[in-house]
């Protein structure tokens, strides 16, 4: 079990270098240049040299991946170039409001994502089922921008009862959670229902139902389980969408969070702030799949975790 | 029913007079004013930071030694008079008594500490550049201190009143290091109290300040990046203030008792650069013939819908220099004259319709941005349609702003148009006239995109920045202005408008040309 962890966790640094490597020659081929988006229209040729010369970006982007990577071993994760503030500073004042929300988003996707995916299984054809099955049409096919300012003229403006954005209590985190959640809300409660219906049409559900286990138990406990190991990988698969999708949410609800981060770091074509953020996601992905994976030998036994 | 609406009107009438009335005599202090804008400041020091979102926090924190009010006048603020010793000094007596927020007096050796930093450090401050020939400050004594150009810079004393020019506190940039720049320490009106990144910077009152104290307690700047979003903010109430406000909804909150809307014309002009150095628009009649096809006021009317202003030149009536260029009598919206002149300069209509002349079609490649500029992409699309009506095909590529910049600072410059907007940052002419029409100035130096060239012109430009006489520079000014009129190598489309909206019972704030003045020490809340 050990044995597997550090491995995975091991093989996640190929990974990282990869992801910086691939961030900064990206943003090496954009059209654009940090330094003279920072000077603005109006700087001289000679500012803009001597900037570019203190920053270091005059250096082959060889010598820049050997330089960046050679400090993130000893943990330093460089200045942003536009703000000159340590990335690590930035990331810090970012992530928690991105773990926040992603969490929050995550729990109601599952938790109402399954209940009615189970639900709409169990009667299929239902009301209820055609309902679910319609509700989660719209949630896949709304944009989040449009639901989070429908969101906001319901219930901050007409119903005066939730903050318009921001952050700063409980009450801030309900609209973009809901939000943000919507979309995979859908995606969780069709592959549930889906995956849910396979499995009740298995010999061992009718063997079962056979012998006479209460339909509860034999949907709770046959059933569900069996069910689970596909709406997990989705689990995972969404919180890492989640955390790097919440952009929009973050952009309609003010809130600070790294999806705005990188944006902003996007368009001022700074690299450094720009691959920090990328670093921390691409960990927090390997992360979530990490756990997804641990969690599939809990569900089933059959699958090993020797190796 | 007619009379009971008269009366009410007359009713109404007279309550608006004694609010008025009242309005002047009962200023309240206190309380807190949030404001809504779209992003963050990148720092709240000038010399990281030269653009609005850092400026409109730093303007009110950091005083320079003289200002530029709403009408665009210099005016003094840590200077209260000042003597042109040479061509290259001008001497300035300093307030007395002034505190910085630490405590620490202000005097001569924080002006040269000052810029000093700013242009000797490593790297120099980002508004370096726009300082033009400003070399530094020497102490004459404790209150008076010498300001010198590398040569004779007659837009001195508007380079020295732009937003970005604050004093800091030499003993705080000592103590707070790097962290000076989330933290300034100047001698303005407001101090900084705390910056949570991307989501608010808050300022409270300055108690010890030397002038009029500022009549709010606090003042709240939230981020809130989405427009509609910020527009709801005003509505609930969580915003009093809202900086770029949704263009769509501006009519019907100018009609809503609820609110203010606060609008003056800005200091941005937004045109379609034309290159004068490539054929077919090296041809002065092509050029004028393209000024003809393009109906400025339907665009004004259909596109911009009141949120900006004619453009009435090359430069923004507030700029000093500033001068009509009377392009509506001079190229009113005429097809047919367009038509004419192509005619003189060799093109006839071909078969597709489109111009042509020896085998080659009047085709011109378009460079352009989308939202970099309010609507920049809507009135290119428009312009092209015009151009399309007199026989002018217009290949318009849009990039993103960062790839259009690089493009039009190159060199050669490859399409024949662009569109651009140009703010003459310290409002003076010089600022835009030298750097955009000497013909040294073409990029990297400078950004005569158009390769722009005509001996006098330089000769004006040259002769106007030298100068320390303000009403010979006017008169230069003029001259130049007359000069680009007849040779237009631009078609200038608007000219920006500064629109802020408040809640109505926001008072006493004065909306400013300059977009990054945002003053607020004379804003108060009437409850």
């Amino acid at each position: 079990m050990l044995t597997f962890i550090v491995r995975r966790l091991l093989l996640a640094v190929p990974v990282l270098l990869g992801v910086v490597f691939v961030v900064m020659l990206t943003v090496d081929l954009l059209p654009g240049d940090a330094v003279s988006l920072m000077l603005g229209e109006h700087a001289t040729p000679q500012a803009v040299a001597a900037l570019r010369d203190h920053l270091g970006l005059d250096k082959p982007l060889a010598t820049r991946y050997v330089q960046y990577v050679g400090r993130l071993l000893t943990g330093d994760l460089g200045r942003s170039i536009q703000q000159n503030r340590p990335v690590a500073s930035e990331l810090a004042d970012a992530w928690p409001a991105t773990l926040e929300l992603t969490v929050a988003a995550l729990i109601l996707a599952a938790f109402f994502g399954v209940g009615a995916g189970v639900v709409s299984a169990v009667w299929p054809s239902s009301f209820f089922d055609t309902l679910a099955r319609l509700g989660s049409l719209f949630g896949l096919s709304l944009p989040v921008f449009w639901t989070g300012l429908v969101l906001i003229v319901i219930f901050a403006w007409w119903l005066p009862w939730l903050p318009v954005g921001g952050t700063g209590s409980p009450s801030h985190l309900v609209l973009p959670a809901v939000a943000l959640a919507l979309p995979s809300t859908a995606m969780i409660a069709r592959m549930t229902r889906s995956s849910v219906l396979e499995v009740l049409r298995e010999d061992y559900v009718r063997t079962a139902r056979a012998k006479g286990v209460r339909e509860r138990w034999v949907v709770t406990k046959h059933a569900l389980r069996n069910a689970a190991i596909p709406v997990l990988t989705l689990l995972g698969l969404q919180a890492g969408q989640l955390m790097g999708g919440a952009v929009l949410t973050e952009t309609v609800f003010a809130w600070p969070g790294l999806g705005r981060l990188m944006v902003k770091a996007i368009f001022a074509r700074d690299y450094v702030l720009l691959q920090g953020a990328v670093l921390v996601f691409s960990l927090a992905f390997v992360l979530v799949n990490l756990i997804v994976d641990l969690s599939y030998g809990a569900l089933d036994p059959r699958v090993s975790r020797q190796g | 029913m007619k009379q009971a609406i008269r009366l009410l009107a007359g009713l109404t009438a007279a309550l608006l007079v004694i609010g008025a009335a009242g309005e002047a005599v009962a200023q309240k202090r206190g309380g807190t004013l949030t404001i809504v804008r779209p992003t963050d400041p990148v720092s709240l020091e000038p010399n990281l930071e030269t653009t609005a979102p850092g400026a409109w926090v730093y303007f009110n924190m950091l005083e320079g030694l003289l200002t530029l009010d709403e009408k665009m006048q210099v005016k003094p603020a840590l200077a209260t008079s000042y003597e042109v010793m040479s061509p290259t000094k001008v001497r300035f007596k300093l307030r007395p008594n002034v505190k910085f927020h630490d405590g620490t007096p202000f005097n001569a050796e924080a002006v040269r500490f000052t810029y000093d930093r700013a242009l000797n450090g490593k790297p120099p401050a980002r508004w370096a550049s726009l300082a033009g020939s400003l070399a530094g400050a020497e102490v004459v004594d404790n209150l008076t201190v010498d300001i010198v150009t590398k040569e004779p810079y007659g837009p001195i004393l508007r380079t020295l009143a732009m937003y970005c020019m604050g004093i800091v506190s030499p003993t705080a940039v000592g103590k707070l290091g790097a962290d000076f720049s989330r933290a300034p320490v100047g001698t303005g009106p407001f101090k900084f109290v705390e910056w949570k990144t991307n989501t608010h910077v808050i300022v409270e009152r300055h108690n010890d300040y030397w002038g009029d104290k500022a009549l709010l307690d606090r003042v709240i700047f939230k981020v809130v990046p989405e427009e509609g979003a910020r527009m709801l903010a005003l509505q609930t109430g969580d915003a009093d203030m809202v900086l770029f406000p949704s263009p769509a909804q501006l009519p019907a909150l100018r009609k809503d008792p609820k609110y203010t809307v606060h609008e003056t014309t800005g200091i941005r002009v937004v045109f379609a650069g034309l290159h004068a150095g490539m054929p077919p628009l090296d041809d002065v009649r092509v050029r004028q013939a393209l000024l003809h096809a393009v109906d400025r006021k339907a665009i004004l009317d259909n596109i911009m819908e009141g949120s900006a202003g004619p453009a009435l030149g090359v430069l923004a009536p507030g700029v000093f220099g500033f001068k009509d260029m009377q392009l509506d009598k001079l190229y009113p919206f005429d097809r047919a004259k367009a038509k004419a002149l192509l005619g003189q300069a060799g093109w006839t209509p071909g078969p597709d319709g489109i111009m042509q002349k020896g085998g080659q079609r009047l085709s011109l490649s378009w460079l352009a941005a989308r939202g970099r500029y309010p609507k920049d992409g809507e009135i290119t699309e428009a312009i092209q349609a015009m151009f399309k009506d007199v026989g002018v095909e217009a290949k318009v590529q849009v990039l993103e702003w960062a790839a259009v910049f690089q493009q039009v600072r190159g060199n050669p410059l490859n399409p024949h148009m662009f569109t651009l907007g140009w703010v003459t940052s310290n409002a003076d002419a010089d600022y835009s006239l030298y750097a955009l029409f000497h013909s040294k100035q073409t990029p990297p130096t400078g950004w005569n995109t158009s390769r722009y060239s005509n001996p006098r012109v330089d000769t004006l430009v040259e002769q106007a920045r030298r100068s320390l006489n303000q009403t010979e520079r006017e008169k230069l000014y003029g001259e130049v202005q007359d000069i680009l009129a007849k040779e237009m190598v631009w078609i200038p489309v608007y000219t920006t408008k500064e629109i802020i909206v408040t809640r109505a019972n926001v008072k006493g704030f004065n909306i400013h040309p300059v977009e990054y003045n945002l003053a607020l020490w004379k804003t108060w809340l009437d409850k």
